[in-house]
């Protein structure tokens, strides 16, 4: 009960502060709409026929990495003004607190998702996911936002303000971005580079999510796999995020 | 039993800053109870404590009878907290703040519509129902912290420096509410403050704080007669005034009896009438110009300047 109480105050927070909102989504749909038509010209080349179709699956991470990163500086709001100490001194579980905020930011991930997705149909991207996808792609992307936003719940309690926050999430963020299959096939990348983008658990679920959304389907091995890692990583990411609740108790 | 049993309590936070070093005391039931002290003299920290924000280093803490660090869950419940920064969320309604404090207690929705209908008037909160919180101003806004804290109907209510920056019709409002807080609700409130006046005409029990240990507790009365001493008031328009005046003063007075304080020279004395009319006649044979003498009974400032600047006065 206490997780929907502290979710539902985060959610009026969120829409409250809908700037949040189009910011976290504008680089993403900047992305899908400029960067793919210009660039796609140039992919037709490496056998990729719709372009749009095939970065979507790396600008939903792209998405979720963004809109988590923003949950971190609720955190900074209601230290300053707002009701973060008191929450502290409730009678509910750091528990409820921690897992309230991080479903607000898988939420609003979803509902960015959503909207990258109806934005890629004007782009003539078709998704070939039957429900089994769809709900796959779902557990993915809850999956992924779970973890970035347990991460980013834990940074925002270390760092000392917004400014130094956004500067270090933006250098764990992009190269991840960038070190993964998001905009590019790796068949012709080699060496160090290729090493980095396959040890980069992100590669292997956006990859997941683009078989998914392009063919309808993916090999079992490899959905397994993805849904291991990101139960383990979800986990500690948790784990790491409540800990660090604890410790602002124990200055 | 006591609201609140505190037992040697040291905190050393872990950047080595020893905030509080084997600190004691006693909070009765439903008594309004002040916490006085200088800027660090550990007052927050103590109160980051009581409410289980912080745990000490060592020492016990007993609050209705119930362990703080074994049953804090229990002890959660029973406490509220207004801390010196309001902690209202701008993104909510007035009304929507105090549901959001009744859900965190678990305060059944007809009970919590019920409680809140009554805070909202005994706060005089009615006609800034239709405002946005953010626009509400300091007064209001800290009106609003304590109402909401009372949702829960806390049998402890800390209040840490309620009443600062208010004008002084906010905090007139503020101390009327304080007092039927106790009277109406029977809530213990634990404050702290820098305004004396405030501690003196409120509660029930003081407690004067220096560098992180209890230097007196007691009634506002015992505190007041602490010093069986009264007081000799000078003053003086000038500081070359005062800096003469010292300077023959300390040839006469023990230093130590001896404050400076704004333009006034204050003397503590236990035989009034010889120290007056000694003072008097230095003044006048040393030709030093003074705007006034007068005898006075030791205040609660005098009090605590006294228990607090001991330093200071030796300086003089």
């Amino acid at each position: 009960m206490s997780v929907f109480t502290i979710l539902n105050k985060n959610i009026k927070w969120r829409f409250h502060n809908a700037f949040t909102i189009v910011i976290t989504i504008l680089q993403p749909i900047l992305w899908l709409v400029l960067y793919s038509a210009v660039a796609g010209q140039t992919m037709k080349n490496t056998g990729i026929e719709n372009y749009t179709a095939f970065i979507l699956s790396g600008l939903i991470i792209l998405v979720s990495f963004s809109t988590c990163s923003s949950s971190g500086i609720m955190n900074y709001m209601m230290k300053s003004d707002g009701s973060f100490y008191r929450i502290l001194i409730a009678p509910i579980r750091r528990s409820s607190i921690v897992l309230g905020q991080l479903l607000e930011a898988v939420l609003c991930t979803f509902f960015e998702v959503g909207i990258m997705c109806v934005i890629s149909l004007f782009f003539s991207v078709k998704f070939s996911a039957g429900i089994m996808g769809v709900f796959l792609i779902f557990i993915l992307v809850f999956m992924t936002a779970f973890f970035m936003a347990g991460l980013a719940y834990r940074i925002s309690l270390i760092l000392p303000n917004e400014a130094v926050y956004e500067t270090v999430m933006n250098a764990i963020v992009l190269p991840i971005f960038f070190l993964s299959t998001a905009l590019f096939k790796t068949e012709n990348v080699s060496g160090v580079l290729k090493v980095a983008i396959n040890i980069n658990p992100f590669t292997h679920v956006i990859n997941v999510l683009r078989e998914l959304i392009l063919n309808g389907t993916v090999e079992l091995s490899n959905i397994v796999f993805v849904l291991l890692i990101f139960v383990l990583m979800g986990s500690i990411s948790f784990i790491w995020a409540l800990n660090g609740l604890k410790k602002e108790l124990s200055l | 039993m006591y609201a609140i049993e505190t037992e040697n309590i040291i905190k050393q936070y872990k950047n080595g800053v020893q905030a509080l070093s084997g600190l004691s005391i006693y909070v009765k039931n439903n008594e309004i109870f002040s916490l006085l002290g200088e800027n660090g003299a550990g007052k927050s920290t103590l109160i980051r404590i009581l409410t289980t924000y912080l745990r000490p280093t060592s020492g016990k803490v007993i609050m209705l009878g119930k362990n703080i660090y074994t049953e804090s869950k229990w002890v959660r419940e029973q406490i509220a907290c207004v801390a010196q920064q309001t902690s209202i969320d701008m993104h909510l309604s007035l009304e929507e703040n105090m549901l959001f404090q009744s859900r965190l207690y678990k305060i059944p929705k007809i009970e919590a519509i019920k409680r809140m209908k009554k805070l909202i008037y005994d706060f005089g909160l009615e006609r800034y129902k239709k405002y946005p919180v953010s626009s509400y101003s300091g007064g209001v806004k800290r009106r609003l912290d304590i109402a909401l804290n009372m949702m829960s109907k806390p049998q402890i209510l800390f209040l840490d420096e309620p009443t600062v920056g208010m004008d002084i019709q906010s905090r007139n409002f503020m101390w009327k509410m304080m007092k039927q807080i106790r009277d109406e609700f029977k809530t213990t409130i634990f404050f702290t403050t820098h305004y004396l006046e405030e501690a003196d005409s409120l509660s029930d029990s003081i407690c004067i704080m220096k560098d992180g240990k209890i230097v007196k507790q007691g009634t506002p009365l015992e505190l007041r007669l602490l010093f069986q001493e009264n007081i000799i008031r000078l003053k003086f328009s000038t500081d070359t005034e005062i800096r003469k005046c010292i300077e023959i003063l300390t040839h006469f007075f023990p230093p130590k009896k001896i404050l400076i304080r704004n333009s006034e020279i204050i003397i503590h004395s236990q035989d009034i009438q010889l120290y007056m009319k000694h003072v008097i006649s230095l003044l006048v044979e040393q030709n030093i110009p003074f705007q006034g003498i007068e005898s006075i009974q030791p205040t609660l400032e005098d009090v605590f300047l006294r228990l607090t600047q001991r330093e200071q006065e030796e300086c003089v």
